[in-house]
């Protein structure tokens, strides 16, 4: 059962990361344009920021709907929602009004005020699940115990089948 | 068949257990193995892909083609001029400086400009004020033409070879007949057209529109937008202080 809520964390979760990357990658100025806009990080940096997050959000997205490293892809995942949601609490705090850019865009937004709490709850929702893939990595139809052999969970699993095999660690 | 002695068992379970340990080991290093090379893999993709968003984010290179205000067309006097990416209207000594920040394709600057176009295009003409056009563009994703970067290449293009008289009237006639967002903007035959009405001359104008040559002047002075601290249009500022339309309507009375 729990490894359902796994997958369906996964697909979920990787599904969001995918299409809000793949709005961004088309235009990579106007990705570093609504990072700047949340006048949060030096300018030195804005750029860089901006180039990398699309393609992140991308490749974290495909890792977790195939379940190909699936810890350090929702430990990644959580990271980006926590920064997400740090500079979504601060542009509302300051009183920005900007578009969060989530899906592609960025910049000002008359409605913004209104929407801040529906993205961080949003990013809430989504950080939670990331959250439980980070502590229980293990559900269906992943590549991982394909790629690279049984976890220590199937072990076990295995180890009570055949209780004579001592384990030696 | 060898007796079965308590010292031979022991060595059997030893040896066993020794391979079993060798097995794990060795699964281990495999597994690794597989995970080092996923993992590096990624690495690479990410990073790749990163440098290819960098290369394709053309900001802050030179612009090959930068728009001058072309001179001796100012039927009435008003003085045009081109500083940084500000084009000002205006005497030079006028008592107060507006400047907007617009992108032909947004809505809420046609309101702007119908609102307090005239009016302020008045002041302009009596001296009063200097305005002080910021255009950019970021809205190409609202057409299905890339009509806002089209539009502003274009007036930058009546402004270099009509002069700032003839970039007034083609600015004020694109708003006055803004495409609705999300459909097709102008194409370039009809930009042509309109800024031949607005005093352009065809063959002047046609190269410059169809070659969209100041498209990376229009980027940087987009980038300059965002670096500044402005994300919308349209943004007022009075003599540089942030403003809106009701103080500038004040302004104007």
């Amino acid at each position: 059962m729990k490894d359902w809520i796994g997958l369906l964390a996964r697909l979920v979760t990787g599904g969001v990361w995918i299409v809000a990357g793949a709005l961004k990658l088309p235009d990579p100025s106007e990705s570093v344009r609504a990072v700047r806009a949340y006048d949060l990080l030096p300018e030195a940096v804005v750029p860089t920021v901006g180039h990398l997050l699309p393609v992140l959000e991308v490749v974290v997205g495909l890792l977790l709907v195939l379940g190909l490293l699936t810890r350090p892809a929702a430990v990644v995942s959580s990271l980006l929602f926590v920064a997400f949601i740090i500079g979504i609490s601060a542009a509302w705090a300051r009183g920005l009004q900007i578009d969060c850019g989530c899906f592609g865009g960025g910049g000002y937004d008359a409605d913004a005020t209104s929407k801040y709490p529906w993205e961080i709850a949003r990013d809430v929702g989504l950080l939670a699940l990331s959250g439980w893939l980070a502590v229980r990595p293990r559900s269906r139809w992943a590549l991982d115990p394909v790629l690279f052999g049984s976890s220590h969970a199937t072990d076990s699993a295995e180890n009570e089948r055949n209780p004579h095999v001592e384990e030696h660690a | 068949m060898s007796k079965n002695t308590p010292e031979r068992r022991e060595a059997r379970k030893q040896r066993a257990a020794e391979a079993l340990r060798q097995k794990q080991a060795e699964e281990r290093r495999r597994r690794l193995v597989a995970i080092g090379s996923v993992v590096a893999a990624v690495l690479v993709i990410v990073g790749g892909l990163t440098w290819w968003q960098s290369t394709r984010d053309t900001t802050g290179e030179t612009a090959d083609t930068v728009p001058s205000v072309a001179s001796g067309s100012e039927s009435d006097g008003t003085p045009g001029e081109l500083d940084g990416y500000g084009i000002f209207v205006g005497q030079p000594d006028a008592p107060t400086t507006v400047t907007v920040y617009e992108d032909l394709q947004c809505p809420a600057c046609a309101n702007l400009e119908a609102q307090l176009g005239e009016p302020l295009a008045a002041a302009v003409d009596a001296g009063d004020v200097r305005l002080e056009y910021r255009m950019i563009s970021f809205l190409d994703r609202y057409s299905t033409n890339e009509y806002s970067s089209r539009a502003l290449n274009a007036a930058l293009a009546v402004l270099d070879t009509a002069g700032i008289e003839a970039f007034r009237a083609f600015h004020d006639d694109l708003y006055a007949n803004q495409p609705e967002e999300g459909g097709p903007g102008f194409e370039d035959d009809e930009l042509i057209d309109r800024a031949v009405a607005a005093g352009a001359t065809e063959s002047e104008v046609r190269p410059q529109i169809e070659d969209k040559v100041y498209e990376q002047w229009i980027e940087n002075a987009t980038d300059q937008m965002s670096k500044d601290g402005y994300n919308s249009t349209p943004t007022i500022l009075i003599d540089g202080k942030d403003a809106d339309a009701q103080q500038l309507a004040e302004l104007l009375q």
